[in-house]
């Protein structure tokens, strides 16, 4: 092995690692919001009584989970290039819509577990159905995907990667940059792969942050979309 | 079918072809490396088990395109040799998805019942017989779904090798819209043959599922 | 029956980090005696016996099958545990075998016989536990007691010593208790050397030579059947009669 190590570029160079991290965790914060809201919608919506309406929601759900995540975002970038979204945009709509659907499987899930003895006793005491999803159904089923969105925190952190792809400038990105400008690859590689791992453990623990959830489920990884 | 997608046929069926050749190698060798890795963490073998950790948790905290730079880019820098596209690719995979399977292997082989191990234990096996013909093959069963989950994943994460140079579907797509520019048709007809074969793949792997389900 | 126990436990201790859960017991069973264990739960009885055949291991005491000394560092488990078959609380029958595969296995693994031989014998043994037609049956598809009337073959398919029964109808349904308790009666009177953990004291009565009550750990009271129902020497022993006998 004739490889001279030379960590010192690397140093040099922190000012991107930098921007490129604080470009990642934008890129899943936002996507994170994102996949949420659409999961929640989605996925009761796959639990509704209409079977059209339920008929949808798995469509939207087999259709985002099927198609590559890399094809998405190329979707938002070229595809539909004439909306002239900022690869931003077009990073955050492919990673919220492909885990959104992941979301919206918890999510449905999490509703089915709850039980239709749940929904049949708050229709009983004469809440509309509307009123029983809110305030009996759903709140049972958010504490059951709670864990999950950690790892799902943690999923779109190494997701959000492919990114760079359309060229934001987040680590995976500026890894390249460094790379080309100072060809210290295994270095620079190595560095930010020990990133995403900081990063991804630190995601999966802020589950621990949500009151009432179990530490053991911390240590659960999400449907690894 | 659209004109841009006729006479650019044959190689965009070449590239297909290249995805699930790709698809195949990894899975087959990545399972390989799961199931030998997941064993030894189930078993514990004392210096191997702490390698075997270390990959498994370098690796899920990775992100697949980097480590796809790591095998093409970084190993071969520092290890001074060269690589192709498509060996940079498979090798990724395989270690990417070995990793994954070893720890769905390792659940599955944890969710064996103690008293059964017990059992097999009492009749006179050793510890080796006992999970080679007892805990084994239930904690394959067990563990089908997850691994077909996994198989479908993979076959989507092969367009990420387009990035690496290779010209699975998804890099032979992204050429030929270079040269015709049509990519609302090409990225769509690309899109729907993932999805078919994801959904196809995803529909075997619950019939499999179903039929060797063990019922405790 | 010959003098020299073929089970010898010898002052037995076994804790669970700092709980005790042996405290000094101490076990002769010859040849050919039946031995049923007794006691409230949570008194070590299940423990105790799998000592015996080193499922569990103890940290002082000796424990002696056929003469040779369980918890030793150089003995070897598996050859052992061919000698003595073990019947489990929850059958534990191989899942993703077929009935005969299940008692096949063992002779083919460790007593290294032919698979055709190893199934011969499977089908005499599940004739002699009256379920010959289910030869080709998933445990799945198999009643509770069928399933531990295989678990009873599968356990005698390796020609052993001794047997040990782990609660073996504790898990069954009443109208099931029955059938697996005929077949250990059946095995008993061919002069199966037998220890039995259970709280079927109608069984106790009619088929042990000897029962051992246990109570925290130890054994309080070993004596011989007819004497122990009748008049138990110690308090405790009678209160747990009185109480299991009742219902």
């Amino acid at each position: 092995m004739n490889y001279h190590f030379d960590w010192t570029p690397i140093w040099a160079a922190r000012g991107l690692i930098v921007e490129g991290l604080l470009m990642t965790i934008a890129v899943s914060a936002v996507s994170l919001a994102f996949s949420t809201v659409i999961g929640l919608v989605v996925g009761g919506a796959a639990t509704a009584g209409s079977r059209a309406v339920r008929g949808l929601a798995l469509l939207f759900t087999e259709m985002m989970r099927n198609i590559p995540l890399l094809i998405h975002m190329y979707i938002w970038y070229m595809a539909l290039a004439f909306l002239r979204l900022p690869a931003f945009s077009c990073a955050v709509l492919g990673l919220s819509l492909y885990s959104g659907a992941y979301v919206a499987e918890v999510v449905r899930a999490g509703i089915g577990a709850v039980g239709r003895g749940q929904m049949q006793s708050a229709l009983a005491t004469g809440l509309t159905r509307f009123q029983a999803m809110r305030y009996i159904v759903y709140p049972q089923a958010l504490r059951m995907i709670a864990p999950s969105l950690a790892s799902l925190f943690s999923q779109l952190i190494k997701d959000s990667s492919l990114a760079s792809v359309i060229a934001v400038g987040e680590l995976t990105y500026q890894a390249g940059a460094i790379d080309g400008q100072t060809f210290r690859t295994f270095e620079v590689y190595i560095t930010i792969s020990l990133i995403y791992l900081v990063l991804v453990t630190a995601a999966s623990q802020l589950v621990l942050l949500i009151p009432g959830s179990r530490s053991d489920l911390a240590a659960g990884r999400f449907a690894d979309a | 079918m659209p004109d841009v997608i006729v006479k650019n046929l044959p190689f965009l069926l070449h590239g297909l072809t290249l995805t699930l050749d790709l698809s195949v190698w990894s899975i087959m060798l990545g399972t390989l490396l799961g199931l030998v890795v997941g064993t030894v963490r189930f078993v514990r073998l004392p210096l191997l088990n702490t390698l075997a950790l270390v990959y498994v948790e370098f690796i899920r905290g990775t992100p697949l395109l980097v480590v796809l730079f790591i095998t093409y880019f970084a190993l071969p820098a520092l290890l001074g040799y060269r690589t192709t596209g498509y060996r940079a690719a498979i090798f990724g995979f395989v270690l990417f998805i070995g990793a994954y399977l070893a720890e769905d292997f390792r659940s599955g082989l944890r969710a064996v019942r103690p008293t059964l191990i017990q059992a097999g234990l009492a009749t006179g096996l050793t510890r080796w017989q006992v999970l080679r013909l007892i805990i084994l093959p239930q904690a394959i069963r067990r563990v089908l779904p997850s691994l077909f989950n996994q198989y479908v994943r993979l076959i989507k994460f092969t367009s990420v090798a387009s990035v690496i140079g290779v010209t699975e579907l998804t890099g032979a797509g992204l050429l030929v819209n270079a040269r015709e520019f049509h990519p609302v048709t090409i990225l769509a007809a690309i899109a729907i043959v993932y999805l078919v074969v994801c959904s196809a793949l995803s529909l075997a792997g619950r019939a499999l599922y179903a039929h060797f389900a063990v019922r405790t | 029956m010959s003098d020299e126990p073929i089970i010898l436990i010898r002052d037995l201790h076994k804790s669970y980090g700092a709980t005790p859960v042996l405290r000094g017991c101490s076990l002769s069973v010859r040849r050919g005696e039946v031995v049923v264990v007794c006691g409230p739960s949570g008194s070590g009885k299940s423990t105790l016996i799998k000592c015996i055949n080193g499922l569990e291991r103890y940290q002082s005491g000796s424990i002696r099958l056929e003469g040779i000394e369980v918890g030793a560092k150089g003995t070897n488990l598996p050859k052992l545990r061919a000698r003595v078959g073990m019947v489990f609380q929850h059958f534990e029958l191989y899942p993703h075998m077929s009935v005969t595969d299940n008692i096949a296995l063992a002779q083919v693994h460790v007593l290294k016989r032919t698979r055709v031989a190893a199934q011969e014998r499977a089908h005499e043994l599940l004739a002699r536990v009256g379920l010959e037609d289910k030869a080709d049956a998933m445990p799945a598809d198999l009643s509770g007691g069928q399933q531990q009337r295989v678990a009873i073959a599968r356990a005698l398919a390796l020609d052993p010593q001794a047997i040990l029964f782990d609660e073996p109808t504790s898990a069954l349904d009443p109208e099931m208790i029955h059938e697996v308790l005929q077949v250990m009666t059946e095995l008993a009177t061919d002069g199966m050397t037998m220890v039995v953990v259970t709280h079927e004291m109608g069984f106790a009565r009619r088929v042990a030579d000897r029962i051992v009550f246990m109570d925290t750990g130890e054994i309080v009271e070993d004596a011989p059947s007819e004497e122990f129902f009748s008049a138990p020497k110690t308090k405790r022993a009678a209160d747990f009669l009185s109480k299991i006998l009742e219902h």
